[in-house]
């Protein structure tokens, strides 16, 4: 096969990112509620860090900054999170729903 | 492992499976009308890319997906549905908005993404064919996080910091009366 014991190229890995990359984006176009954004968003965080960590895993010479920024990219996801899902209780509170659409006392 | 004369190893069998179920699990979190059941797919996605990341020499990185990816921001986006939804029955366009269109935007960003990836010739002598057998433990992340990248390292901490403030001030009820 002329690969490496593993037999994977990398090219698999980049397009399992691409893949949920995508599914992200879906989701984040279609989901009427803030917490299914939220969700979307997660997935194409995690698209990147497939790319991160392959590239960072495929090199001749091996690099630790892929796993590095990786685990920075889980580190704000988290923060993300906690802000977002924040907010989405705080919402909630107000206006008894957390349809994005119908969020609009902040348009002009 | 033999098959149409080529020799398929177990890690590629370990990485279709685990891919599989990624994506898989994946397609079911944004078609899930109930949001309930969309963040315990999220959660099988998640799992489904710590093992990835163990195809990829990655175990220190696998850890950390599985604890708080998995741990924690799953368990904390569904308690913030019990929260913030009435449980109840929703219809697929309730929940869903046009996905047709969104189907078609996200499949051309896949196949222009696709595209590239299949297309891409690696500069020669840059990218293995495989990852490398070289042991990238928990003791190289360590050294390079207190040693290279210590600032980014110390400035993740303030962010998590002022992030935590942060969301319980905004998620905190306010005081009866007003202040």
């Amino acid at each position: 096969m002329g690969h490496s014991a593993y037999g994977i190229p990398i090219s698999w890995f980049l397009t399992v990112g691409a893949m949920l990359f995508a599914i992200g984006l879906f989701g984040m176009m279609t989901r009427r509620s803030a917490i299914g954004m939220l969700l979307s968003i997660e997935l194409m965080l995690n698209a990147a860090n497939i790319n991160l960590v392959a590239f960072g895993a495929y090199l001749k010479m091996p690099v630790i900054a892929g796993q590095v920024f990786a685990v920075f990219v889980i580190t704000l996801a988290a923060a993300e999170a906690a802000v977002g899902l924040a907010i989405v209780i705080n919402l909630y509170r107000n206006e008894q729903h957390v349809d994005a659409d119908k969020v609009t006392a902040m348009k002009g | 492992m033999h098959l149409f004369g080529q020799t398929i190893t177990g890690y590629q069998i370990a990485f279709v499976c685990l891919a599989g179920m990624t994506v898989g699990a994946a397609v079911m979190v944004v078609l899930m009308p109930n949001i309930l059941r969309a963040a315990l797919f999220l959660g099988l996605t998640l799992f489904g890319v710590a093992g990835l990341f163990v195809l990829m020499n990655a175990p220190f990185l696998a850890a950390v997906q599985v604890m708080i990816y998995v741990g924690a921001i799953t368990t904390m986006i569904i308690l913030a549905i019990f929260l913030s939804h009435r449980v109840m029955k929703v219809g697929f366009f309730q929940a869903i908005y046009n996905p047709l269109l969104a189907a078609g935007v996200a499949g051309l960003v896949f196949l222009f993404l696709f595209i590239t990836v299949a297309n891409s010739v690696w500069v020669k002598g840059i990218v293995a064919s495989g990852p490398s057998n070289k042991d990238i433990g928990v003791h190289a992340v360590a050294r390079s996080l207190m040693q290279p990248y210590v600032f980014p390292f110390e400035l993740a901490s303030v962010v998590l910091l002022a992030v935590l403030v942060g969301a319980v001030v905004i998620a905190k009820e306010d005081a009866p009366g007003g202040s």
